[in-house]
């Protein structure tokens, strides 16, 4: 880091957060209105000059501008000309886990010792301070999953964060939220010559060695139950009459059952066996999609696919599963056999099939470009509303937060974008986002830089 | 695979990294019918040199562009091709490219190997090709990797997929040489124990081998003095390819191309040009350019960059989307480019984002994946425009190129086209699978 910035601007510029901050404190005891927009609603249509009321850090009013009450002591920002959207929500990223992707000390993408390691929670090393964030949300994606790597196959649980707060603890929304369970090939540990190999190294190993551990998480549950029954019969029985054939033998006398010895991994796995939590099912080719899904079956996981970049030949079969999918992302390269648009084109194919999609960028410093995505897949096929709720409603429902979030609708939290234009279109200049009603500083890393350089 | 940040960790080491080959079947060249003349009309042309013409026309003859304007007459002889008022670009030039290599993009051996010759290792059966040309790419720059820091001649190519080799090749493009700097080199030999680990030692030996260089020339002009002085007895010295092409380098027969992020690294590369009397035609990735925009462009050096690539190494840790405008603004010469297999069949886009971060003009975006990456290969008079007498490289596009929603509809390569969305199969007129 070489910020060599002149002592006087840097207090400058300190003066001015202190200002701005002093600024949101203040606009977040009144509420704020939004007037003049084109409210891309997301849930209920287009509102052309609408109106959006928010008032500690919720939306309470959303409207035509003839319809809309604006309370007497509002802060108003006009914002006509501007499209207001509801904050993005990417689907999978590593945001938090990384700073420097090159520089390992930097990193916490996934623990590679072993492949079952459910018991890793992204939240032990979510780094709520990362510069990686004030980047992403400038570009008005406000809340993401973050999940491990993926050269496990169970390398442990996602959490879905708010990309703005006080601290990790605030930003956490939902901890465990699911648990991938990759199957792509990249999981085996088949690198090197045959006598450095571990196992698994093979498919054959990775689906082994995953029912394996299903099994000993339902027999670890089965230990528990045991354990449970034998003292709740101990807690009943413990101040019984002895029977008289027992009067003599004191040492028989009851003793409490001991409890089984806690595991954490299988522990950990216990929610998803039980279908109380999704699991999140990556593959990319049909082959593979039809083997983990065949695991999900057997043990009756609760799922939603990822990726299933190159299962073209079985998209009717990944509609009949009924589930959601995490697309892409859609910028893989096609297989030598496939035409060129094979992957963009599966946002569409999968729609038109009924299927509900959500958008991933699968990275941390990229995960700004999000929307882009979505609007290249219009570009082969995908209706553009279809194209917005994949990274808004579409993922508050697979992630179970649609009550709060993904939508422009009363008595949601205010993660609100402002923006310029087409909020698809990487020419689009994002104005203003809040994040539970806060207007957040456009600032970055990265515009403090620019700033520096460029004289302002 | 998923494109999980491991991954893209990888790709960040793109230049040393080992680009993936997509193997195409065994295709033999089906060579195109001889040129007929083709009239495209109906066009929004998006000229890139002398702004956009609606319902504009461009006529080609013989590959060439013959005629562009709103009123163009061409022969009743001619093909014509109604653009039906989609755009038209000159055709996508990709300044930074490790395509269709298979895993030979650096000889990292040695951190001095400028005889390596990229064409020798060019896989013109690769897909990654077909898949640029699908984007819209129509020319690259196939470069060495970055694990050395003076790696290899480049290849120049044509995105004609499905032609034969020879057929690929720009014709006369100027030999380009890879140099390079910073993290790669230093990482790649400081991991065999090796020099370079620092980069004191990169400069060292870079600067070693320009010595080396001056030594060999020196020797050989003075047999050449010898012989032309009439001395029968001269012994010629022995060549050296290494030696040979490192002296080119000062003969200035090669446009100097160097991978390098570090503001710092790009003034000592401009130093030691000028101690040694070569000149530098770009700097690759050059993710920090804004911080020396007025040196670069004093001293003529363009960029070819990314446009918010970012985080992925220490060295590109200071990188700002920004940049490549705030370059441009102070005069240098600067091009998009990919870097990669992805970002090739997308180069529309990212130009694009120069449009938002900092404020490009329409025509300044489109220039930097156009003529501005044209004049870093060194065929600025050939192609990156649509103006008559340049090479009939041109995009019909559905929807606007500059934007999320431009895919191309048509890609026409010396006026041929190699790519045609609306076909079925691959969608490439000249080429089928398994010939």
């Amino acid at each position: 880091m070489r910020e060599t910035c002149a002592v006087g601007r840097c207090a400058v510029r300190l003066v001015s957060v202190a200002l701005l901050l002093c600024v949101v404190a203040v606009a977040q005891q009144k509420p704020v209105v939004l007037r003049g927009g084109k409210l891309l609603t997301v849930s209920h249509g287009t509102i052309e000059n609408g109106v959006l009321v928010i008032e500690n850090g919720k939306i309470v009013a959303v409207g035509a501008a003839s319809s809309v009450h604006i309370p007497k002591d509002a802060r108003v920002i006009d914002v006509s000309g501007m499209t207001v959207y509801p904050g993005l929500i990417d689907s999978e990223t590593q945001l938090g886990l990384t700073e420097i992707s090159g520089e390992e000390m930097t990193n916490d993408f996934i623990e590679p010792s072993e492949e079952i390691m459910p018991h890793m929670h992204v939240y032990d090393a979510f780094h709520a301070e990362s510069e990686v964030i004030p980047v992403t949300r400038y570009n008005g994606i406000t809340n993401a999953i973050v999940a491990p790597g993926s050269r496990d196959t169970l390398p442990g649980q996602d959490s879905f964060v708010q990309l703005a707060g006080k601290s990790a603890e605030e930003m956490l929304l939902v901890r465990d939220v699911a648990m991938p369970l990759n199957f792509s090939g990249e999981q085996r540990r088949n690198q090197g010559p045959f006598d450095r190999r571990k196992f698994p190294s093979t498919r054959m190993g990775l689906a082994a060695q995953l029912r394996q551990a299903f099994l000993d998480a339902q027999d670890y549950a089965q230990h528990w139950a045991d354990y449970d029954r034998k003292k709740a019969d101990y807690e009943k029985t413990k101040n019984d009459a002895p029977k008289p054939e027992d009067k003599n033998k004191e040492k028989d006398k009851k003793q409490p059952p001991s409890p089984p010895k806690r595991d954490l991994k299988l522990e950990a796995l216990l929610p998803y066996l039980q279908g109380k939590k999704l699991v999140v099912l990556a593959a990319d080719e049909s082959n593979d999609l039809q083997t983990a899904v065949g695991l999900a079956h057997e043990f009756n996981l609760k799922f939603v696919l990822n990726h299933v970049s190159h299962a073209q030949s079985v998209l009717d079969y990944v509609a009949s599963l009924k589930v959601p999918v995490i697309v892409g992302p859609i910028y893989e390269d096609p297989k030598p056999y496939e035409r060129f648009d094979a992957v963009y084109s599966l946002p569409a194919e999968l729609t038109k099939r009924g299927v509900k999609i959500a958008f991933a960028s699968f990275d941390a410093h990229n995960s700004r470009n999000l929307p882009y995505q979505a609007g290249f897949a219009t570009a082969f096929g995908l209706p553009y509303d279809d194209a917005l709720k994949a990274i808004t409603l579409n993922a508050a429902e697979i992630w179970g937060v649609a009550d709060k979030l993904g939508s422009l609708d009363v008595g949601k939290t205010a993660n609100v974008v402002v923006a310029n234009g087409d909020p698809l279109d990487m020419k689009t200049d994002v104005k203003q986002v809040f994040i539970a009603g806060q207007e957040i500083p456009m600032t970055s890393r990265q515009t403090r830089l620019r700033d520096q350089y460029s004289g302002q | 695979m998923a494109m999980s940040a491991i991954a893209v960790a990888t790709l960040a080491m793109i230049t040393i990294a080992v680009v993936a080959a997509a193997q195409a079947a065994p295709a033999a060249a089906n060579e195109p019918a001889a040129h007929n003349e083709v009239l495209i009309k109906n066009a929004m042309v998006m000229t890139a040199t002398h702004g956009n013409i609606a319902n504009g026309s461009v006529y080609i003859k013989d590959g060439k562009i013959a005629a562009v304007g709103k009123d163009v007459s061409a022969p009743a002889s001619a093909t014509v091709i109604d653009a039906g008022g989609k755009y038209l670009t000159p055709g996508i030039i990709d300044s930074h490219s490790h395509i269709a290599l298979d895993s030979d993009v650096n000889e990292a051996t040695n951190p001095i190997t400028p005889h390596m010759m990229m064409i020798d290792a060019f896989d013109y059966q690769d897909k990654e090709i077909y898949h640029g040309l699908a984007g819209g790419v129509t020319t690259s720059l196939l470069l060495h990797g970055s694990a050395n820091m003076i790696g290899g001649q480049a290849v120049v190519i044509k995105h004609k997929y499905g032609a034969n080799r020879d057929a690929m090749l720009f014709p006369g493009a100027p030999r380009s040489i890879k140099f390079a700097s910073g993290e790669n080199p230093k990482r790649v030999y400081g991991g065999k124990d090796q020099l370079p680990s620092t980069r004191m030692g990169n400069f060292e030996v870079q600067r070693e081998a320009l010595v080396q260089a001056q030594d060999y020339m020196r020797e050989w002009d003075a047999y050449d003095a010898k012989v032309k002085s009439g001395d029968k007895d001269a012994t010629a010295p022995k060549h050296d390819l290494k030696l040979e092409a490192l002296a080119d380098v000062l003969r200035g027969k090669l446009l100097v191309q160097i991978h390098c992020y570090r503001s710092d690294e790009m003034l000592t590369e401009i130093a030691m040009a000028k101690e040694f009397g070569y000149k530098l035609r770009a700097f690759h990735h050059a993710l920090e350019a804004y911080k020396v925009a007025d040196q670069l462009a004093a001293a003529g050096v363009g960029i070819a960059t990314f446009s918010d690539w970012w985080g992925y190494k220490q060295e590109a840790w200071d990188a700002i989307p920004w940049n490549a405008v705030l370059a441009m603004r102070k005069g240098v010469h600067v091009a998009i480019k990919s870097d990669s297999e992805d970002f090739a069949r997308r180069l529309n886009q990212e130009a694009a984002k120069t449009m938002r971060y900092g404020g490009a003009t329409e025509e300044e975006a489109l220039k930097m994946i156009t003529l501005n990456a044209a004049w870093i290969i060194g065929v600025e008079d050939r192609v990156g425009s649509i103006d008559v007498g340049k090479d009939a490289d041109l995009v019909i596009w559905d929807g606007y190129p500059l934007s999320s929603y431009g895919v191309p509809n048509r890609v026409f390569i010396d006026g041929d086209v190699y790519f045609d969305r609306s076909l079925p199969g691959f969608g490439m007129p000249h080429y089928k699978e398994g010939m």
